[in-house]
């Protein structure tokens, strides 16, 4: 289990987590100056330091049987936003991924992006696959996780 | 005549108590020595060890570590379960005997041989250790996580200490204090060798390799071409 920033998750044994704050100046669509934003990452790879918001420095190392799962939060502004009308923690599907989904596209993987709202707040769920091959498999991984996610009010 | 029979049934009486009250007694003290571990296998202090290193089941597998960074982020490490090794490094910032490991973690002297083991500093938490000392010591690249309730669920008994954690089945193959980078790699390597001689000897299911290859040729326990020059003589008591 791992907590902070009004977010939980149950990890399972095994995964590597993170729950940070970055600062919004260095965040896409920043809010609030000087405000700062939650950022979880959980990886069934060892986290490298230093690491990326969105992964990169991490994705580079994993393997095909490994998994990056990405939690972003946005501003309030961006709650009641078109882009993030989605209301719930989303559940993956394979149809969703696809490698020119990535941030930066690695050969055999593949990713998958998601806007959506809970409990009042704004979030990027985005998630890696280590081989997109191999996806029928590490999807139901990644829908037991977000299973175990909790997300307090703003 | 009367008299003489009261004060004999008030002695009866007392007696009575009195043995109830010994035998009482007696089964607190068995009930504490028991508690020990005293009277079974291992009652030299060794039950903590051999519960670590009975077979692993997920029940009985090494936690996870969960606590947080130095920079105050909330983070949790997969031990079990994960493909690798564990190496966790239980350092503290007041331990005179932890300075040469630190500094051998900022120069590199301290990164283990092997390629499939990872790294990991433990330190208390940050109600027991120096912040900003641990800020002077903390080397970079290294995974560093403070967390007290590390130190309790693997119950180290001193810093510095060391634990390597075989990550498939969860189960310590070796553990134990070093003061130097050069001690702490004799020890984990040892380990490693064990545990990979273990391995090689025993099946997925805990069964001997040499005794499973003789069930399938068909020879059991007890059969004859296993002792050529007879069978065992059965012990007999005089």
């Amino acid at each position: 289990m791992v907590r902070s920033a009004g977010i939980e998750v149950s990890v399972p044994s095994g995964w590597d987590a993170e729950i940070y704050r970055r600062e919004a100046d260095f965040a896409p669509q920043s809010g609030t100056p000087g405000a700062s934003r939650p950022v979880v990452h959980l990886g069934t790879f060892p986290l490298p330091q230093g690491r990326g918001d969105f992964g990169s420095g991490a994705v580079e190392i994993m393997s095909a049987d490994d998994l990056l799962v990405v939690l972003f939060e946005y501003g309030p502004e961006s709650v009641g936003t078109a882009l993030f009308a989605r209301s719930g923690v989303p559940r993956v599907a394979a149809a969703d991924f696809a490698p020119n989904n990535m941030q930066r596209p690695i050969a055999g993987q593949s990713g998958a992006q998601y806007f959506f709202n809970e409990s009042g707040r704004a979030f990027c769920l985005y998630v890696v696959l280590g081989a997109h091959a191999r996806r029928q498999e590490l999807i139901p991984e990644v829908n037991h996780l977000l299973a175990g996610l909790t997300i307090d009010p703003a | 005549m009367t008299a003489v029979l009261v004060i004999e049934g008030i002695a009866i009486i007392l007696l009575a108590l009195l043995v109830v009250g010994l035998l009482r007694s007696n089964a607190d003290v068995m009930r504490a020595l028991h508690e020990l571990g005293a009277g079974e296998p291992g009652s030299d202090g060794s039950s903590r060890r051999r519960h670590r290193h009975q077979a692993p089941t997920r029940e009985g597998a090494s936690p996870d570590v969960a606590g947080s960074s130095l920079s105050g982020s909330a983070v949790h490490v997969g031990v079990s379960g994960a493909p690798h090794s564990t190496l966790l490094a239980f350092l503290s910032t007041g331990c005179s005997a932890c300075v040469g490991l630190w500094e051998g973690l900022r120069t590199g002297v301290g990164m283990i041989g092997a390629d499939d083991t990872r790294l990991v500093v433990v330190t208390k938490g940050a109600e027991a250790e120096s912040e900003s000392r641990l800020r002077e010591l903390a080397p970079q690249g290294v995974s560093l996580v403070q967390s007290t309730d590390a130190w309790v669920d693997y119950e180290v008994p001193v810093s510095p200490y060391f634990v390597l954690v075989d990550g498939p089945s969860g189960a310590v193959i070796g553990e134990g204090s070093a003061s130097s980078w050069d001690q702490v790699s004799s020890l984990m390597s040892q380990a490693l060798a064990d545990a990979t001689s273990g391995r090689r000897d025993r099946l997925e299911n805990g069964e001997f390799r040499a005794d499973a290859e003789l069930r399938k040729a068909g020879i059991l326990p007890g059969d004859p071409s296993l002792y050529p020059e007879g069978p065992p003589q059965e012990d007999s008591e005089g």
